[in-house]
């Protein structure tokens, strides 16, 4: 089937497949036996993307509020980048180039917001100096999603800036249709190839298909529990700086970076050495604004010693700075760093309270 | 099923109205999930945003750590294993107890998401508090030492397959600081882990890191530990670190004159206090 | 090896390996120590080559590794007119600049990464007059703009430098100074917080002998200032008093930058990148920025 190209993927007719969810099965086995694939694998109760040689290691489906991002793929929580060599006739330093993520692979079970968040990093990651770390990962992998069927707990992305419906984050969209069908349908080239290479049922020449995912996000749209006004949100955000409020939805904060680290848009980074005698390796490794040391100098001085300060500059550099530098906003609603924070505390509650779009917790949602 | 919400809104709003305090630590509901969140409460309008039920899970003696609750009066909930930590932090100078207005509960347990009884409240030696000013609830007394069911699963296996768990547990730790940043031992001001000059911590985020963070940490606390599982719950990999403390409990329980942590005001005992039973005849 | 950049204004960034974030070795030719605390490490390339192609705008920083110790941003504190090396002034204050203090000889090499950062509008500045307001080891990026507007000392109209430091002993590049005091072009006014006995000049913080001694005229003049924070604001302070407006006041911020890239958010402050928007910022620019620091 010809892909007829439009810029507007809503309208474009995109090329789609309709299976069952045996027939899925058959597509993702067909997919790992044929390519370096990475795929949500249970860890100690919850899902991490790891390399698996086989559908039974796996479970694309996983559940969402379990599920950690597959940032570690794109930007792992340490990274060798650099060795060093000291000897009598000086010092040499090398690349590092076994890198076991640059490879060709395909993602399974990639959840949308997921796919959006590296949309949204490749802003930082490609604008001026380009990571061609970052880069050649992205370049590489192919990202084969499923559509969430309902919104987790702590779930708002229909309330941010980017399409959830149409979004073109994914190369392969996985639809399950309220019908029972399973609808296949690619949203790149890239896509389009897999899809060809591996047909994974019966092409959808009468375009029905339409309807039925149409219909499907119509269900997923409605399961929302949490909603708000971003437009206005995002207003209010920009001149909230002095806002008090940030010291009051912040004050049982204990600092202690997780939602940085397990979110998917999250970038910060420290570089760091270490060394035994005349050798030695560079890493770069995750950081996060929340820590009490990102702002300290040599000499003691620290801007951002003070707890709410830290927040304030998390939540305004998401919601207002980097829209500001880059257009986009700085998250995607996933909600993980809700589900994992120590004390439950939820970004879509304390930038409702600052912008005062909300009077009390309680009033947020029903 | 306990509830004292309205028992402790009650002795919130008097202890402001009386100016006996600034600041009430207790729990509250998010308004959009049934998962509760710590509320420092400083003012009185705000004391009905308190709860207390068996989803009360977090142990609030975690936020007396901090600067900015250190130099105020402060009105506190705390469960069995929440007390035994607070005394603990006062037998080691950590807190003044006259800044303190204590609320002890006779716990009953708290639940886990699915609704079944957490671990360590099954395993509880202590749901009492054992310091207070007040108490809420029927004190059931101390109970019997119970060895943990992983531990001892553990222990059966050879040390080969021990290094294979660890190996995995290890591996999967991002170094995200929740465990130590929500334990309430973990006090000090600037923790030997977050040195700048100390590269075995500090740098970057690998395995043999964590490996050294973590066991570092584990034997911090040994002889301390309440298993109250703030760590357990933070950590957002899931990675059971009861099993690295609750292993040291044991060895320490039955080598140390039954001794454990923060039953016993100004007794900090294990490594902390030398007796004749000791197993070995010098100092360590 | 290639380099991977795309739209930046100048093309001079050494990079020859793909990784942003690995150095190019240089080698200390010289450690000049300027005040008990204060070293300056003349640097070369290795590979000669390099030296040649390297070159740099006044203002501009580069990372400097002590490979396995650490990475730490010091400004360029020599100007690129002045061929064949380039010049860190490094203060022991940390952990890493302790080591580089204590364990950097002669001969040692080290990585670079550079130069980063936007740099001195040297195009505004021409047909100006030129106070410099300098203080401690606030000289450092100051002393590569003076002397680049010394070796092009035609495009620019009265120079004025004010230079003070704690104590005597903590007067930075005190050789270059008197070789400045000597130049009839520029003019010179140094002065140290505490009397001493054998000083006979001026006596007083920065900000103070810039109202009493200085009194710049407004007219046609720009400022350029660098210094601890607390000399700064009050410099600033001071400058407004005698009517400066917030565009002809320069300065080069201090704040904590860790891949000169823009990447690893740490000099993040509002939408701004210090080390990318600058560390050379007018205070009309300060002024747009969130009050965090």
């Amino acid at each position: 089937m010809i892909l007829s190209c439009n810029e507007n993927l809503n309208e474009m007719n995109l090329i789609t497949y309709i299976t069952d969810p045996a027939g899925l099965q058959k597509f993702y086995e067909a997919v790992i036996s044929t390519h370096a694939t990475f795929a949500p694998v249970e860890t100690f109760g919850k899902f991490d993307y790891k390399p698996v040689t086989s559908l039974s290691e796996c479970d694309p489906g996983s559940p969402v509020p379990l599920t950690r991002s597959m940032k570690p793929l794109f930007f792992p929580k340490s990274a060798k980048i650099m060795k060093y060599v000291t000897t009598s006739e000086g010092t040499a330093v090398s690349d590092t180039v076994d890198d076991p993520l640059a490879g060709k692979r395909v993602i399974l079970g990639v959840k949308h917001c997921d796919a959006r968040a590296l949309q949204v990093l490749d802003h930082v990651y490609k604008w001026d100096y380009l990571d061609t770390d970052y880069e050649k990962r992205r370049e590489n992998t192919l990202l084969v999603s499923v559509r969430c069927d309902e919104a987790a707990r702590h779930c708002f992305c229909t309330s941010l800036d980017w399409d959830v419906e149409h979004t073109d984050a994914v190369d392969v969209a996985v639809i399950k249709g309220l019908d029972g069908k399973v609808y296949i349908q690619a949203r790149s080239e890239k896509g389009t190839l897999l899809l060809e290479q591996h047909p994974p049922g019966e092409d959808d020449t009468s375009g029905s298909s339409a309807e039925e995912i149409r219909k499907q996000y119509a269900s997923f749209a409605g399961s929302f529990r949490l909603s708000m006004d971003y437009k206005t949100v995002s207003a209010k955000m920009k001149n909230s700086f002095d806002s008090p409020a940030f010291e009051e939805a912040s004050s049982n904060c204990i600092s202690c970076n997780t939602c940085a680290f397990v979110c998917p848009t999250c970038h910060c980074f420290k570089i760091s050495d270490e060394k035994i005698r005349d050798e030695g390796v560079r890493y770069k490794s995750y950081d996060s604004c929340n820590n009490v040391y990102f702002t300290l100098m040599a000499g003691g001085h620290n801007p951002r010693l003070v707890k709410y300060r830290r927040w304030r500059q998390r939540a305004m550099h998401k919601f207002s700075y980097y829209k500001e530098r880059f257009g986009v906003n700085l998250c995607v609603g996933c909600g993980k760093c809700t589900v994992s924070c120590p004390v439950n505390i939820s970004i879509f509650e304390m930038v409702n309270q600052v912008a005062d779009t909300i009077v009390t917790a309680s009033q947020s949602c029903e | 099923m306990m509830d004292y919400t309205n028992q402790i809104q009650d002795i919130a709003g008097k202890l402001f109205s009386e100016g006996k305090i600034d600041v009430f630590i207790g729990y509250r509901n998010t308004g959009f999930d049934t998962n509760q969140v710590p509320a420092l409460i400083t003012h009185y309008k705000d004391v009905d945003q308190l709860v207390f039920n068996e989803k009360s899970d977090f142990n609030l003696t975690n936020y007396l750590k901090y600067e900015h609750t250190r130099n105020k009066r402060i009105g506190l909930v705390v469960k069995g294993c929440d007390s035994r930590a607070l005394n603990l932090m006062l037998t080691e100078n950590q807190i003044n107890r006259d800044r303190l207005y204590i609320v002890g509960i006779a716990c009953e347990g708290v639940v886990n998401e699915l609704g079944g009884k957490a671990q360590n409240c099954l395993e509880c030696i202590m749901p009492d508090a054992v310091v207070f000013d007040e108490l809420l609830g029927n004190p059931t007394g101390k109970r019997e030492y119970k060895i943990n069911t992983d531990v001892s699963e553990l222990t059966g296996k050879s040390l080969i397959e021990r290094g294979i768990l660890f190996e995995e547990v290890f591996e999967n730790c991002i170094r995200c600081n929740a465990c130590r940043h929500s334990c309430p031992l973990c006090y000090c001001a600037k923790c030997c882990i977050d040195q700048e000059t100390s590269t075995l911590y500090h740098g970057a985020n690998t395995t043999s890191g964590a490996f050294h963070a973590l066991m570092t940490w584990s034997l911090h606390l040994a002889g301390r530990c309440v298993d109250c599982r703030n760590c357990e719950k933070a950590c957002p990999s899931h990675l059971p670190l009861h099993l690295l403390h609750k292993q040291n409990e044991q060895v320490i329980y039955e080598n140390f004159q039954q001794h454990l942590a923060g039953m016993i005001r100004d007794d900090r005992g294990a490594f902390y206090k030398y007796s004749l039973s000791d197993p070995d005849d010098f100092i360590m | 090896m290639n380099t991977k950049q795309i739209t930046k204004q100048h093309d001079f960034t050494i990079h020859d390996m793909e990784q942003l974030l690995i150095p190019t070795l240089c080698k200390i030719d010289r450690i000049i120590q300027e005040t008990p605390d204060i070293r300056t490490y003349r640097l070369k390339f290795k590979e000669e080559s390099l030296m040649e192609r390297f070159t740099w705008l006044p203002g501009q920083f580069v990372e400097f590794s002590l490979l396995g110790s650490g990475e730490c941003t010091f400004c360029i504190a020599s100007s690129a007119t002045r061929k064949g090396y380039f010049d860190c002034s490094i203060k022991r204050a940390g952990v890493v600049t302790g080591d580089i203090h204590r364990d950097l000889d002669e001969g040692e090499e080290i990585g670079i990464r550079g130069p980063y950062g936007n740099w001195f509008p040297l195009e505004e500045l021409k047909g100006k007059n030129l106070l410099f307001v300098g203080g401690g080891i606030g000289l450092a990026p100051l002393r590569s703009l003076i002397q680049y507007a010394i070796d092009n000392r035609n495009d620019y109209a009265d120079f004025t430098i004010l230079y003070g430091a704690r104590t005597s002993a903590d007067l930075c590049y005190k050789d270059e100074i008197k070789e400045w005091q000597d130049n009839k072009t520029l003019k010179v006014i140094l002065t140290i917080d505490k009397p001493e006995d054998t000083w006979t000049t001026n006596v007083g913080v920065v900000p103070k002998i810039l109202e009493e001694v200085v009194k710049p005229a407004i007219e046609n003049t720009k400022v350029i200032t660098c210094g601890p924070p607390i000399m700064i604001k009050y410099t600033i302070l001071s400058l407004k008093k005698l009517g400066f407006a917030d565009q002809d006041i320069i300065t080069t911020l201090e704040m904590k930058m860790q891949c000169g890239l823009g990447k690893c958010g740490r000099c993040n402050i509002g939408s701004t990148y210090v080390c990318k928007d600058g560390p050379v910022f007018t205070n009309e620019q300060l002024q747009g920025l969130p009050d965090e620091f």
